[in-house]
């Protein structure tokens, strides 16, 4: 069975939440991107987001632009993000990771995405791609990879049903309207999507985007299988991006894993 | 009277394989709301009316096809005609999209208006249709652009419209179509997004193609008034491809006019300093599209040079990738420096001074009108006119005001 999910099946198993958290390779260097993988998991991350960086990321605030700008100064390619995590692998072979991007990225390099192997990366999302929309269209028919789709809260109820048929790894459900990093979440219409979602499909249901205190994990945990974090870690990330001091970084993760447990 | 018979884009928004809807999924019901809107209005009569009204009472359409007798002296063969987009309300062919696109906005009961600009004119003819109506109105432009566009900038704000330069990546056109796209993913509930190209996921292409075609659809009738037959070839400047595709458009199935598009070929194709993606680009997906694309290997968008802000694009709009690829129309490239003298040439020959955009359309003439015959009758796209390119001009020639 695919990592992504075995893992979440069994956290379900055992009525426990999901943390996943995400960050974009080469930000500030791959060295560093190693580092912080495994300092996630030290700090209770079930499932490690890699953002593949992109030059026009549209689905991304600030924060995460600017992080996916940093990284392609340092000319991050796929091919160097698969071998990040070749290396992640020799010392960890249960942390599930997913590679989030956009579709050029991923199409541009068909060839690696079809020869990602049972102990590489484990699921792909693409943010540009629609949900009902199967990824083998565009060439990517490796089985050893299972897709991640996003709901939001504009999807209506018949799309919601086909594209939960299609994710096969968990369905993120973006908790607003807005980029990545925006604020204002609607905690009842949350609540409700997810539930609505639910309905639909056995599928994993992730709540992610706009996630930033303790508080926000907590509630969003209770109505979700579990959160992801991404543009309050990649603030952290650049905010220590000279001194390499993520100590900060563990603390909050482990203050989130509390939250939501 | 009705927009567009087209077969194509399909279903699912595709010009053979080109286009399609690649955006994050906050947008997909604005986008299915919208086709639903324009496919229930595009054949309804008082929709019809009212934007061909619009055309010709704040428009000023039709613009005339008039014949360029000192341009067709110069190159001594042919007929050159101009079809004159230049003298359209705000200067440019961008304000027939806007008019029908307000209208689409007004009848969806939208609130607040958003567009992205590279060399302003979009800009000013959105914030000029939305003044109009009396809609809040964000223009979303590069940072670069702001600069060498400071006239069409101070026109958006006159217009009571709000101007966002856009500091991330080249600070050009593209990151200003990024930038508007992250404002309707936060604001998607209220807000109408005006593409000003037809560029964009689907329906955004069909839709401006289908306001935009007025431009072809009145060649058709003036060259059959003017010189008895359809013209042998239609030249227009392309960057996302707007004006020659509105040009384009409705000769498509007249096989006997030639359609040349001219991209910006900056420093020269061969330099890869431009922004010719149907000459130097290969398929890849941008915006929501995908169409032909200059990028590297590893499918990052490379950045453009050109002198002209209209035409610094990456990306093209899908259907003009098509019709490269059916062999329906040719697209070729000229250099700044060709553009710049095409830019002077024409202004003082003709009294008509053309966008730097335009003169890449015009530039072309010199090696066209030695191919074609001397009986050739041959319509340039005036696509706007070249006032906001004052200051540019200026700067290369070295004059300082």
């Amino acid at each position: 069975m695919n990592r992504l999910t075995s893992k979440l099946q069994n956290l379900k198993e055992n009525n426990k939440k999901a943390l996943v958290t995400y960050l974009v390779a080469g930000d500030p260097d791959l060295d560093t991107t190693l580092d912080l993988m495994h300092l996630f998991v030290d700090s209770g991350v079930d499932v490690i987001e890699i953002g593949v960086p992109f030059t026009d990321p549209i689905a991304e605030g600030p924060t995460i632009q600017k992080a996916h700008d940093r990284a392609l100064k340092n000319n991050i390619s796929l091919k160097m993000i698969l071998e990040l995590v070749d290396k992640f692998r020799e010392t960890n072979t249960e942390t599930p990771i997913v590679l989030m991007g956009y579709l050029n990225t991923f199409i541009s390099h068909i060839d690696l995405v079809q020869s990602i192997g049972e102990n590489s990366a484990d699921s792909i999302l693409v943010v540009d791609v629609p949900g009902e929309l199967n990824l083998q269209t565009y060439g990517i028919t490796n089985p050893n990879i299972n897709t991640i789709s996003l709901i939001s809260p504009t999807t209506k109820d018949d799309r919601v049903e086909s594209i939960a048929k299609n994710s096969t790894g968990f369905i993120y459900y973006v908790t607003l309207r807005g980029v990545t990093g925006s604020s204002n979440l609607n905690i009842e219409e949350i609540k409700n999507n997810i539930q609505k979602i639910q309905q639909y499909s056995d599928a994993p249901t992730m709540a992610g985007f706009g996630i930033k205190s303790v508080e926000d994990a907590s509630t969003l945990a209770a109505c979700s299988d579990g959160i992801v974090i991404g543009s309050s870690i990649v603030e952290m990330i650049a905010d220590e991006s000279k001194t390499k001091e993520f100590g900060r970084i563990g603390e909050y993760l482990r203050e989130m894993k509390t939250a939501i447990s | 009277m009705t927009f567009s018979n087209s077969n194509f884009p399909n279903k699912e928004g595709f010009y053979g394989e080109y286009g399609g809807k690649f955006v994050p999924e906050t947008l997909m019901y604005a986008l299915e709301e919208l086709e639903n809107t324009y496919n229930k209005l595009k054949d309804n009569k008082d929709f019809i009316d009212e934007f061909y009204k619009d055309l010709s009472h704040f428009v000023g359409r039709p613009s005339p096809l008039y014949f360029a007798q000192r341009l067709t002296d110069h190159y001594k063969s042919g007929s050159i005609w101009l079809k004159r987009e230049d003298l359209n309300h705000t200067g440019a062919h961008k304000i027939n999209n806007t008019v029908g696109q307000i209208l689409l906005a007004k009848y969806m009961g939208k609130k607040r208006i958003i567009a992205e600009t590279g060399a302003g004119q979009h800009g000013v003819a959105t914030a000029t249709v939305a003044a109009r109506l009396g809609l809040e109105c964000h223009i979303y432009m590069g940072a670069e652009d702001v600069r060498r566009q400071s006239l069409n900038v101070y026109r958006i704000k006159l217009l009571g419209a709000h101007v966002h330069p856009v500091d991330s990546g080249s600070a050009t056109l593209k990151d200003a179509l990024n930038e508007a796209l992250r404002d309707w993913v936060t604001n998607v509930d209220d807000t109408y997004y005006i593409i000003g190209s037809v560029t964009g996921p689907h329906p955004y292409p069909m839709i401006v193609r289908d306001f935009n075609s007025v431009v072809g659809k009145e060649v058709i009738e003036q060259s059959k008034d003017l010189f008895g037959k359809m013209p042998d070839a239609v030249v227009a400047c392309v960057g996302g491809g707007s004006n020659a595709m509105g040009i384009f458009h409705p000769f498509i199935d007249i096989k006997e006019t030639r359609l040349i598009g001219v991209e910006a070929g900056g420093e020269g194709v061969s330099t890869g300093e431009h922004a010719a993606p149907l000459n130097d680009g290969t398929p890849g997906v941008l915006h929501g599209a995908r169409s032909y694309l200059m990028q590297d290997e590893s499918g990052q968008v490379k950045d453009t040079k050109s002198v002209s802000a209209g035409l610094d694009y990456p990306g093209v709009g899908p259907e003009h990738s098509w019709l490269k690829d059916i062999g329906r129309a040719e697209y070729v490239a000229v250099s700044d420096d060709d553009a710049l003298k095409a830019f002077h040439e024409v202004t003082e020959l003709e009294g008509i001074m053309p966008a730097l955009e335009t003169a890449h359309a015009f530039a072309y003439l010199e090696p066209l009108m030695k191919e074609l015959d001397s009986s050739a009758n041959v319509v340039v796209n005036v696509s706007g006119r070249g006032d906001k390119d004052i200051n540019t001009v200026a700067e290369i020639d070295g004059i300082v005001f």
